[in-house]
């Protein structure tokens, strides 16, 4: 485990990109926070706001500039293969090998993660069965509607039975009854002991599932708590009004103070475990 | 199995994963029927079918020449001499070519000459005196009609007519019927002179002996020089484009797809990815390659392809391993190569776009090794491709030149090595594994965009100076083209991108004042580099040599047309291209560019550029030379003025001594001159920079270190 014990732990992370247009631009810019195991901790942030590029850097697709962050006690930066290891990660944009089935995607998928040899057709199995897969196991990929496909993806992403799971924006693009279901997967997979990093854009999908909500905006976390601590520290009820609270009333258009409240803006500090 | 894991270190790597990795991208290619049915299948088939077809019609081209009636014509004033000759001809045994017996029918004359134009005939005999032969080539000379005609006048003897063939070069059975007639005439002139000879008494037959050359080169070596030429191109050929079919899906396919990202976040090291990728480029490449040399082999066992004849080609066992062993680091670049390209390109497209520029890339040094005299023991073994292009030459005829070999196999290994390290980094690097980011300079416009299309701009204005070079010329000559190339070409050029870019003029032209210092430096460092400018292309001429030709056209075009005077000259040469050139290059390039590099890369770039402009390989290292020295010189001062300065004395300088004839074209500068003219540049230089007023960097804070702090490069 990391340095607290927690399973996800981020520490002044920052990446900065080096864009011709704009110069330099610090995309997600020192962000904090820990990950209890085997909760559910939400990332809230409009578009744009460094939610994928702080999940990049945790699957170690993306170098951090500055920074660290440890998964299951291993460094993103130099043990990045062990912190593969130990997550799942899924997003709008991981997508699967058309020309595979949906059996042969999960089989290369658990060996490709180092699942032990010798489990891996049981390991197969099991998944085909929990996630409704039999009938169109041996089927293409290209093959397959995009429910299909979509239970495919959440099957390849615990099929190495990781401890960490990392949810980039899952229910884009999906309808009200896949969005749904979606969800709950994800409570499933929270009640089998899975850590679980959620971002989103959706109110309504972070207060029902998160146990921890970071606000995250123009690179930086805001604020960071459960939804009770959110409502005691801005007085709102409903989560879109929080999150409103801290990104514009408290932003730099209204001067950087919140009406209404006495304290700065980011002084609320992250749940210890 | 020991790799290097994603942070460089070794780590411990299980060879399970580079199996499975390696087993399903195989997999999913085989399952891409139309990707093996286009690349594979259509070859095969297709490669038959079109040497059956062009051997059938290189066979019936061959008999329709062959037992064509050459119908022909005798006309004009000596038309009974020009008679009696082709009897003569046709009567005579045919000289051996090879084809079977001609026949020659002759046809009524009038207008023979117009009826071989239209075709009717193939070919038309004139008999013409001496003296109508002179008027018609007079004429033709005069109406540019001579193109066609293969004697000089002066071969024309006084007193002796000539037998004109019209035929046309068009028609293969017009051409044939000329050569066969031409050959056997020539034999009747030949019989017709040693008869003369003889009849005065020259004993020609004795004394003058009789030719005959002797090839000592044993069949078998023979073969393999020929092998040589085409092994080595042919089996890459084959290979890139074989190879290409895995390497476009391997990573460029999977980025488009949005699969790599899924890829990236598994367990397996960003090493096991590239190296499994790559095994699967190799082993198609192969494939591929062995299908289609396979393929080649049926067709020359069943006699479908002729080879040339006693072609023999002995191998022993350690030339066919040295061969192999050849190969090997070829086939390994080769898949680098196309990984690399694959890393690189966001999508198929792209791609595709790059895969002829690499392709070229590969073939010319296959090529080059090709050209007659190319030895591996010279620096060719260092040139990775060439080298073991030569090598394989070599090893064909039966030469081992170990070392040579050696280094000829680690040059192209050694490359091939750095390419896959380089793949491995694209997929580090964040710009190219996902390509759908929005652009916002794209959007934006303006002078966000510029720095990233300035090259484009000079790049197309270089295409048009070379279109204009190269077609008009000598009709604009020197005036004009100085006129178009400077004011149209580089001064609209700059003007246009200004507007397109919305850029602040006085930024991009550098319009500052400098130190006036700087006027001082200006006017001691011009001349001086102007003489270090000349060691510069002397040392270059010692590496290869300038044609006298080349070395005097632009004095000769400067002098050819009408003589202008001094003031014009000067005003042309100098004043003109003292602006313009300096508002282009060191003006808009350099700012454009000055985002994109750093001080040293980026004077050597502008200088190179500016080199390359003056679309003459002995011309380019010495305005190279002035053109980084003279962005030194704007990155110190700010300012463009004072390479304005520079620029025109520079180019007053070379021109004055020579116009006023204080020296000959042909002087030499004394050895002492250079030393002297670099200290000289030196001391000015380091004025420039003492007083420096540093260029300020679009984007960027400007500080005075980034500004220039180099000394600027020296002859």
């Amino acid at each position: 485990m990391s340095p607290s014990g927690s399973a996800v732990w981020v520490e002044g992370l920052t990446k900065t990109f080096y864009d011709e247009a704009r110069g330099e631009v610090c995309a997600v810019d020192g962000v904090s926070f820990q990950c209890r195991p085997g909760e559910i901790f939400g990332l809230l942030g409009a578009n744009g706001a460094g939610k994928t590029t702080t999940l990049r850097m945790l699957s170690t697709i993306l170098r951090p500039s500055a920074g660290t962050a440890h998964l299951m006690g291993h460094d993103v930066v130099s043990e990045p293969a062990e912190v593969r290891a130990n997550l799942g990660f899924y997003s709008a944009s991981t997508a699967l090998y058309p020309r595979l089935t949906a059996r042969e995607t999960l089989e290369f998928f658990a060996r490709v993660n180092r699942y032990p040899k010798e489990l891996v057709a049981g390991r197969v199995e099991e998944l085909v069965h929990r996630f409704s897969i039999a009938e169109f196991q041996n089927a293409r990929v290209e093959k397959l509607s995009s429910g299909m496909k979509q239970k495919v993806s959440i099957a390849r992403t615990v099929v190495h039975d990781p401890p960490v799971l990392i949810f980039d924006e899952p229910t884009v693009g999906l309808d009200v009854i896949n969005a749904l279901e979606m969800q709950e997967v994800i409570r499933a997979l929270k009640d089998e002991g899975k850590t679980i990093i959620f971002s989103t854009h959706i109110m309504s999908e972070a207060e029902k599932l998160c146990d921890t909500i970071a606000i995250l905006h123009a690179g930086r976390i805001l604020a960071s708590g459960s939804l009770e601590d959110h409502r005691r520290a801005t007085g709102k009820h409903y989560l879109e009004d929080i999150f409103v609270y801290y990104v514009r009333d408290g932003g730099a258009d209204t001067g950087g103070v919140a009406p209404g409240a006495d304290e700065p803006i980011g002084v609320l500090p992250a749940p210890e475990s | 199995m020991v790799g290097r894991g994603d942070n460089g270190k070794r780590t411990r790597v299980g060879g399970g994963v580079l199996a499975t990795l390696y087993r399903y991208e195989l997999t999913m290619l085989l399952r891409d029927s139309r990707t093996i049915l286009i690349a594979i299948v259509a070859p095969l088939v297709l490669f038959p079918a079109l040497v059956l077809m062009s051997r059938a019609v290189e066979r019936r081209d061959q008999q329709r020449v062959e037992e064509a009636t050459y119908r022909y014509a005798v006309i004009g004033s000596e038309a009974d001499l020009a008679s009696q000759l082709i009897e003569r001809a046709l009567e005579m045994a045919e000289p051996d070519s090879g084809l079977a017996p001609a026949s020659f029918v002759e046809q009524e004359g009038s207008g023979a000459d117009s009826l071989v134009r239209v075709g009717s005939l193939q070919l038309a005999v004139e008999g013409l005196s001496p003296e109508e032969y002179r008027r018609i080539r007079a004429g033709e000379a005069a109406s540019e009609d001579s193109d066609g005609v293969d004697i000089p006048m002066q071969d024309v003897l006084p007193q002796v007519p000539v037998i004109r063939l019209h035929y046309r070069s068009d028609r293969d059975v017009s051409r044939a019927a000329m050569e066969r007639l031409r050959a056997r005439l020539g034999e009747v002139r030949r019989l017709h002179r040693d008869s003369v000879y003889r009849a005065h008494g020259f004993p020609i037959t004795d004394r003058v002996g009789v030719l005959e050359s002797r090839n000592v080169a044993s069949a078998a070596r023979e073969g393999g020089a020929l092998l040589g030429l085409i092994l080595t191109p042919l089996l890459l050929f084959l290979m890139l484009s074989g190879g290409s079919i895995v390497a476009v899906d391997a990573i460029s396919g999977e980025k488009e797809r949005g699969t790599l990202e899924t890829l990236l976040t598994t367990a397996a090291h960003r090493s096991e990815i590239v190296n499994a990728k790559q095994l699967a480029v190799i082993t198609v490449g192969v494939a591929v390659t062995v299908i289609n040399l396979l393929n080649l082999l049926v067709y020359v066992v069943f006699g479908l392809i002729e080879l040339p004849q006693n072609l023999a080609v002995d191998l022993s066992a350690a030339s066919l391993l040295m061969l192999l062993g050849l190969f090997l680091p070829l086939t390994v670049l080769v898949s680098s190569a196309l990984l690399l390209l694959s890393g690189y390109a966001k999508s198929y497209k792209e791609y595709q776009m790059y895969f002829f520029p690499l392709f070229l890339l590969f073939i010319l040094p296959a090529l080059l090794a090709t050209l007659p005299g190319m030895d591996l023991r010279s620096a060719i073994a260092l040139v990775p491709v060439a080298g073991v292009g030569v090598g394989v030459r070599e090893v064909l005829v039966g030469e081992h030149d170990w070392p040579f070999l050696a280094l000829a196999f680690l040059s192209t290994g050694v490359t091939a090595i750095g390419a896959a390290r380089l793949t491995e980094r694209t997929l580090s690097t964040e710009r190219l594994i996902s390509g759908a980011d929005l652009d916002q300079a794209d959007l934006r416009g303006g002078p966000d965009l510029f720095h990233r299309r300035v090259l484009r701009w000079f790049g197309l204005m270089w295409v048009l100076l070379l279109l204009i070079s190269l077609w008009m010329g000598e009709e604009l000559g020197l005036r004009g083209q100085l006129l178009f190339n400077i004011m149209g070409l580089f001064f609209v050029g700059s003007l246009l991108m200004i507007r397109t870019y919305r850029l602040d003029p006085v930024a991009a032209f550098a319009l500052r004042m400098p130190h006036p210092a700087a006027w001082f430096a200006t006017l001691i460092g011009a001349p001086a580099a102007l003489v270090t400018g000349i060691g510069v292309a002397e040392m270059f001429q010692r590496i290869a040599p300038v044609p006298e030709r080349v070395l005097r056209s632009f004095g000769e075009f400067a002098v050819a047309g009408d003589p202008m005077p001094l003031w014009e000259m000067v005003l042309l040469v100098a004043v003109v291209p003292g602006i313009f050139e300096e508002l282009a290059f060191r003006g808009v390039l350099l700012h454009g560019l000055s985002r994109r590099l750093r001080p040293v890369p980026l004077v050597l770039t502008v200088g190179l550029l500016f080199g390359l402009f003056h679309m003459n390989l002995w011309r380019i290292p010495p305005t190279a030379y002035l053109g980084t020295l003279l962005a030194t010189v704007v990155l110190l001062t700010g300012s463009i003025y004072p390479a304005m300065l520079w620029h025109a004395v520079n180019n007053a300088a070379a021109l004055i001594p020579v116009e006023l004839a204080w020296v000959t074209e042909d002087y030499q500068l004394p050895l002492w001159a250079y030393p002297v003219a670099a200290a000289v540049l030196a001391a000015a230089f380091t004025v420039l920079w003492l007083t420096r007023r540093p260029y300020p960097v679009p984007g960027r804070p400007s500080t005075a270190s980034r500004a220039g702090g180099r000394a600027p490069p020296r002859p």
